[in-house]
């Protein structure tokens, strides 16, 4: 049971990393960013890339190795994410909705065969893989190198959550997000808040890509498809545009394919994470935390 | 508005009946390149990309080398041989437009199919063209179950896979099995046949059997839902990427039992994936690969020298099925699909790898040929305990 929870929060933890870009961006323009599980996949590329550039690492250098590449992999898709937006929302910032929708989806399909042609259609193997040793806590069997994945993802959350709280641009988002008209009138730099925003969000996504390829040590190019499905998920299911509904939703939903799979089966496991999607926006589709709304005066 | 209802129509009308024309024409096209002389072509529909792709080029140049031997020697009735390799993807919409270009393109038989949930669909599509298959790898009995008189297998069937493994878990004293597979349909066949033995067998008992969801990275609920029923003996039929990431996440987790593997993932990207320390000791089902059969060394040579690297997996039985293709042409003495149907029938006793050819009433080899093999140093090698 202990195990079930434990596996259930770690792959929860890669979903709410995920997610929380999801939400921001929706959060600040309505959009919802079906890239954005494709920026997850081009992080993992570029881990790959570094890595093999960085020829043989020794096995006791690779938790620093890993955590070097992390930063570097989450600048660059960071500007990746950026780039997307320049090339693909800008100039679509007064279109209907449907429009930017439909150019989502077309950019998420350029990265993912953009990276087919770049990378070749077969998977690779990360260079360096993080085993570990495991012991035991409560009846649960933790590696080491679960830990630390999930120290860094909850220090990014927590980063991330300081940044929105605490700092001028943090303040920034929460007042394009309120209300975007208000905003520019108040003098705040929308196109530059809304690329930071961009920055953050493909950050995380980047290092969830690195930590993932670290950990099950195989990438490919539509790696990002079904993942960012399941953080689409997880941020409905916590409230889109909520980031603390984000983190818990992503947590949640990790538990329910662990506990789903345990119960029905493992060819049931989509269908459950999906199945739960369906019942939470017929019945509470503003999510576990609600959704920030507009305020009307 | 009436003048661009009509327009419009006009242009509707002129549109369906140019593309029945040249669906019609296609289809004339394939049927009557029964051309007398010009190359023959052999079809070959194998995964060159996706989950499966490794095996794809070993298929593919065993296969040519087949026919670059049989040209040397003057062809089959005095004409060349040819391979048009397509790719399936291991997917089976992909397969799909792959058997159509095939026969669109007017092959004379098809030498390919790997993954069996890709091949399945295109038996039809061969059917209703006349095109009879030989198929190297594929071997769920669904294959078999169509009862389709152009299909005909040379590799052991999915039931004779579950003899062989069941006769191995018996023999390696396990008492509780785990069957893990992935929901395609050659997996399922062989997590069912082995289930059915073993429970009729009554010396093993099947602790768990689960499913995976193909192409995910994270199967650490699978593997929960696996050790919790306590095996001492996992035996995974799907392909190699998700058993390479299932040997990693089950050994990780701190089972310490007997894991087998079915032909499907027998591959070196299996121990990539995994970890070379990982994988170690993995068994495995299988018919043959070039190594492991005796007295193959010229042959290896002379792939290696054709095509600057060693054979893989199913090197030796697409090599054979373009001979045994061959064989049938040389023997009805034309490419008619009826007339190959036939003397595909009557061989008997062309030498194969896996021994004499025969096929038996359901097109299928008579003995399945199976193996076990085990990872040793990081490569598949034939099992020292092996009965």
């Amino acid at each position: 049971m202990s195990q079930l929870i434990w596996n259930g929060l770690f792959v929860g933890s890669f979903y709410a990393l995920i997610a929380l870009g999801y939400s921001m961006v929706y959060g600040i323009m309505k959009l919802l960013n079906f890239a954005h599980g494709d920026i997850y996949m081009l992080g993992a590329f570029t881990g790959f890339a570094v890595l093999g550039l960085a020829g043989g690492i020794p096995a006791s250098m690779s938790l620093v190795a890993l955590l070097v590449v992390l930063v570097l992999t989450m600048l660059a898709t960071g500007f990746a994410g950026v780039a997307v937006e320049r090339v693909a929302y800008r100039p679509l910032r007064g279109s209907p909705r449907l429009a930017v929708l439909i150019t989502a989806v077309g950019a998420s399909f350029a990265l993912e065969y953009g990276m087919r042609v770049a990378a070749g259609p077969n998977p690779r193997v990360f260079p360096v893989r993080l085993g570990g040793e495991s012991f035991e806590v409560l009846g649960a069997r933790i590696t080491v190198s679960q830990l630390v994945l999930m120290v860094v993802a909850v220090g990014l959350m927590a980063v991330l959550n300081a940044y929105v709280m605490r700092t001028s641009t943090g303040r920034a988002m929460r007042g394009i997000a309120l209300d975007h008209k208000a905003s520019l009138l108040m003098g705040v730099n929308v196109n530059a808040v809304i690329s930071r925003t961009f920055f953050v969000g493909s950050a995380l996504a980047g290092a969830a890509g690195v930590m993932a390829g670290a950990y099950y040590g195989r990438i490919e190019f539509l790696m990002g498809f079904v993942i960012g499905l399941k953080a689409f998920s997880a941020a409905v299911i916590g409230g889109i545009g909520n980031l603390k509904g984000a983190m818990l939703g992503g947590l949640v939903l990790g538990l329910l394919e662990s506990f789903g799979t345990y119960f029905l089966g493992g060819e049931w496991r989509d269908v459950f994470a999906f199945g739960v999607l369906i019942l939470f926006l017929t019945f509470r589709p503003t999510g576990l935390l609600g959704e920030r709304v507009t305020e009307r005066v | 508005m009436n003048k661009r209802r009509s327009a419009l129509l006009g242009a509707a009308l002129a549109t369906a009946l140019l593309t029945s024309a040249c669906g019609g024409g296609l289809l004339d096209s394939g049927g009557e390149e029964e051309s007398t002389d010009g190359p023959i072509t052999l079809g070959m529909v194998v995964p060159m990309s996706g989950s499966s792709s490794a095996i794809g080029p070993y298929m593919q140049n065993g296969a040519q080398l087949a026919i670059n031997e049989i040209n040397a020697d003057g062809g089959v009735l005095g004409r060349d041989l040819e391979l048009q390799v397509e790719d399936e993807a291991c997917d089976p919409q992909s397969a799909v437009a792959a058997a159509n270009k095939l026969v669109s393109d007017g092959v004379a038989v098809s030498v390919g199919g790997y993954c069996s949930g890709a091949t399945l669909p295109t038996l039809p599509i061969f059917e209703d063209a006349g095109i009879p298959m030989i198929i190297p790898a594929a071997n769920s009995d669904e294959l078999v179950d169509q009862e389709l008189p152009n299909v005909f297998l040379i590799n052991g069937t999915g039931s004779q896979q579950a003899d062989a493994a069941e006769a191995f878990i018996e023999s390696e004293g396990a008492s509780e099995v785990a069957l893990v597979n992935d929901n395609t349909s050659y997996s399922v066949n062989i997590a069912e046949a082995t289930r059915d033995r073993l429970e009729d067998g009554g010396v093993a008992e099947v602790a768990a059997f689960e499913s995976v969801t193909p192409g995910e990275s994270d199967y650490s609920a699978n593997v929960n839902a696996i050790l919790s029923a306590s095996p001492d003996f996992v035996y995974w039929t799907g392909y190699y990427q998700e058993g390479g990431l299932l040997v990693r996440q089950l050994r990780q987790a701190g089972y310490t039992g007997d894991i087998m593997v079915a032909d499907g993932s027998v591959d070196a990207s299996l121990v990539e994936i995994a970890g070379a320390d990982l994988a170690e000791g993995v068994y495995a089902t299988m018919t043959q690969t070039p190594d492991t059969i005796e007295g193959a060394e010229t042959w290896i040579q002379d792939y290696t020298d054709e095509f600057g690297e060693a054979p893989g997996p199913y090197s030796t039985q697409a090599y054979d099925a373009v001979r045994v293709a061959a064989q049938a042409i040389e023997d009805a003495g034309s490419t008619d699909g009826e007339e190959l149907i036939s003397a595909l029938e009557g061989i008997d006793g062309l030498d194969l790898f896996s021994g004499p050819l025969e096929f038996t009433d359901e097109h299928t080899l008579s003995s399945g040929g199976f193996v076990i093999l085990q990872v040793q140093g990081g490569t598949f090698a034939l099992a020292p305990s092996a009965s």
